[in-house]
């Protein structure tokens, strides 16, 4: 009786499968178990999670590592996937211009102009002029009440900036009904003596005037020059429920278009593509390029950056001195929330951003040290046998109700892989740039997350919005009641419902945003994907001669990527389903379960 | 027939001023109302229960000297969404406007 195990490293998780072959050669699987990989796939590195893995999957069944008798390890696919986002236009305001956020409680309703007056210089109040008063969190709102009371006997008081939440404590102790506006962080950077409008919406409406060029030029009696140097103001108001713009000389908004550059493909077919164009374009040059040896970014642009920072990346994985050949990419246009330099409560900006995965073909991952170093460490024979993609349609065959031809689908962390297995035994190959973490990638950029993590979290669980500290609903509209109470931590906002409770999400996104860019960064990718990999290995690149397709992989496991294939593919009339290893182990593990099955010859 | 107003209720027994007037503040700024009630010896407990039990709303906050507490409805009697012996005054007025955030449906401040 023997003990092989099968390790299969992927970009993201280390998997284990472990067999027994009796005297007979009768084969029986005993164990399996993942874990995250240590380091990136294909280094030294990976030894570690392939220890901790072998450890755990050998002690479910009571033994020790050193009761096996061979490990065998993947000849990795010897891609490396990397993504890298660059923002295409800015937003540049270099003096404090406006104020545009949404705090929960402003006060009052309507527009006004006037110039904006700091409470503690009051005495420089002119008669007969209008004012904005500006306020700092110092003051208590009844002094602020009080004294605004008195000035207004003398002065014109328009409106009002708090820096403290009190707008609503203030206006109710006001003679005469203003807009407020508060939660304002820098009130301390605001500049005296200059003109400036201001706008609070109705409960339920989003401002009006202030987020429209020529509502600011009306309040502002601007030029048309000066209105079209607004204009980025008005565009980044959009949405918003109160907001302050201040007339200040010169043009100190800008709107730049970064150099986007152009992509260089040293292909069959070369073609330069500006990025500009967006994904659309880009992805039409890739595919029309037939064999890629190469992708360059135009130098001194920010695409540029983007392919050497990737270039660079991979450099230091590769730990050879050979150059690194891009053979592949996948764009996605994207928009991205950013912070606005100089903005006084947080404001961000749209913009626009492209989003890309690349995808270097190395000479040949460093398997055999890996497999050199575990041996040393563990006394056990270790060998490297088995190109991946083979490996894995193998592990898919043992899924109920397949039969050959059988194409496979390997979604993964870091690239998109597809085999077809013929009737005789022949298999095709291809590995595509883009998959899992070009998603996360999107969704962090699009939602503005700080955090990759939320974004991956995001990306595998589905939402619930905690309605009362009794029940919840969740994002198709199902409404859960909890026999406890829900901690109050929860309470009135979004989380994600992991197999280990609930997880709050910080940013006050609405669920049906979050829900919408999740699906729109599975769909770019994953769907556009697919379809990219299964046309690359499909008999004369028709996809309607493939018979059956079997998700594996660790994005075959999330919760809707799989059923947005399915729709798809039905239109090519296409079996596609997730796979589900050894009838038990669903897409996972199909790599090393091949690995096992591989040595009963 | 009597009708009451929707308003919060905050039961007090020998309130403490400041926190009293910090969490009345707290509940304006959200513009919700309240009522202030004198009931006489009782501990925070029943007082905090009691007032989100009567309460309209279903919210309600005790105040007995200088500590506070606030619930709603529904809560078993000392399962406080909140409790401070000795609040300052800003978490006074974070602990009103939680009371009020709780019938909005909004997500709490600072929890």
């Amino acid at each position: 009786m023997r003990l092989i195990a099968g390790v299969d490293i992927g970009n993201s998780t280390t998997e284990v499968c472990i067999g027994q072959i009796d005297e007979a050669q009768k084969l029986t699987f005993v164990s399996s178990t993942s874990c995250p990989t240590t380091g990136t796939k294909g280094t030294v590195a990976n030894t570690h999670a392939i220890k901790s893995a072998l450890k755990a999957a050998m002690s479910k069944i009571g033994k020790e590592i050193s009761d096996l008798s061979l490990i065998r390890l993947n000849e990795a696919a010897p891609v490396i996937g990397d993504t890298a986002m660059e923002t295409l236009t800015e937003t540049i305001i270099t003096d404090s211009s406006m104020i545009g956020h949404n705090p929960s409680t402003p006060a009052g309703v309507g527009q006004a102009v006037g110039e904006i007056l700091r409470l503690d210089e009051q005495r420089k109040a002119e008669a007969g002029k209008a004012y904005i008063i500006a306020v700092p969190r110092e003051y208590p709102y009844e002094a602020v009440a009080e004294i605004t009371n008195r000035l207004a006997e003398k002065v014109d008081v328009v409106g009002m900036i708090l820096q403290a939440d009190e707008a609503v404590l203030v206006e109710n102790r006001l003679t005469k009904k203003i807009p407020i506006v508060d939660e304002v962080a820098r009130i301390d950077k605001l500049p005296g003596g200059v003109l400036a409008a201001i706008e609070v919406a109705p409960p339920g409406q989003t401002i009006r005037m202030l987020s429209n060029p020529y509502g600011i030029a009306t309040l502002l009696k601007l030029n048309s020059e000066e209105t079209r140097m607004i204009t980025p103001i008005a565009k980044s108001l959009i949405g918003k429920r109160s907001a302050v713009v201040l007339k200040t000389p010169g043009g100190n908004v800008k709107e730049n278009v970064l150099p986007a550059g152009e992509i260089y493909l040293k292909a069959e077919k070369e073609a330069n593509i500006n990025i500009d164009e967006g994904a659309v374009k880009i992805m039409e040059a890739v595919s029309e390029a037939g064999t890629i040896y190469d992708v360059i970014g135009q130098p001194d642009t920010n695409v540029g950056n983007m392919f050497a920072k990737i270039r660079t990346g991979m450099k230091t994985v590769n730990e050879t001195t050979e150059e690194v050949h891009i053979t592949d990419i996948l764009a996605v246009d994207t928009m991205a929330p950013v912070l606005i330099s100089g903005a006084l409560a947080g404001e961000t900006c749209l913009e626009k951003a492209v989003g890309i995965a690349a995808m270097v073909k190395t000479q040949q991952l460093p398997m055999q040290k890996i497999a050199e170093r575990l041996k040393a460490d563990l006394g056990v024979n270790v060998v490297v046998a088995g190109v991946e993609a083979v490996m894995a349609s193998l592990g898919a065959l043992t899924t109920p109700g397949v039969a050959v031809p059988l194409a496979i689908l390997d979604m993964g962390g870091g690239s998109t892989d597809a085999a077809l297995i013929s009737k005789d035994g022949q298999v095709a190959i291809t590995h595509q740039a883009g998959a899992g973490e070009l998603v996360s990638m999107l969704i962090q950029t699009e939602l503005g997350l700080s955090d990759r993590h939320v974004a991956e979290q995001i990306k595998k669980y589905p939402l619930a919005k905690v309605e009362s500290l009794f029940h919840m609903r969740m994002e198709n509209g199902q409404i859960t009641f909890v026999e406890d109470s829900i901690d109050p931590r929860f309470y009135g906002r979004v989380v994600m419902l992991s197999e280990s409770g609930l997880i709050r999400i910080e940013e006050d996104i609405p669920m049906e945003k979050i829900v919408q860019v999740r699906r729109e960064a599975k769909q770019k990718v994953f769907v556009t994907n697919a379809i990219r990999a299964l046309q690359k290995v499909a008999p004369d690149k028709d996809l309607k001669k493939i018979p059956n397709v079997v998700l594996v992989g660790g994005s075959a496991e999330d919760f809707e990527i799989p059923e947005m294939l399915m729709e798809e593919f039905a239109k090519y009339m296409i079996v596609c389903g997730r796979g589900n290893i050894r009838g038990k182990e669903g897409p996972r593990n199909a790599v090393a379960t091949g690995l096992v099955l591989l040595s009963l010859d | 027939m009597v009708v009451n107003k929707p308003s919060i209720y905050i039961y007090v027994n020998h309130p403490n001023e400041n926190v009293l007037r910090e969490i009345c503040s707290g509940i304006e700024e959200e513009g919700v109302f309240y009522e202030i009630i004198e009931r006489g010896e009782q501990d925070l407990n029943t007082l905090t229960w009691m007032a989100a039990n009567d309460s309209m709303l279903g919210s309600g906050i005790g105040i007995k000297e200088n500590s506070t507490a606030f619930i709603i409805r529904g809560l078993t009697m000392g399962k406080n969404l909140t409790y401070y012996a000795y609040p300052s005054n800003e978490e006074s007025r974070v602990l009103g406007m939680n009371s009020a955030r709780a019938i909005k449906k909004q997500a709490f401040k600072n929890m």
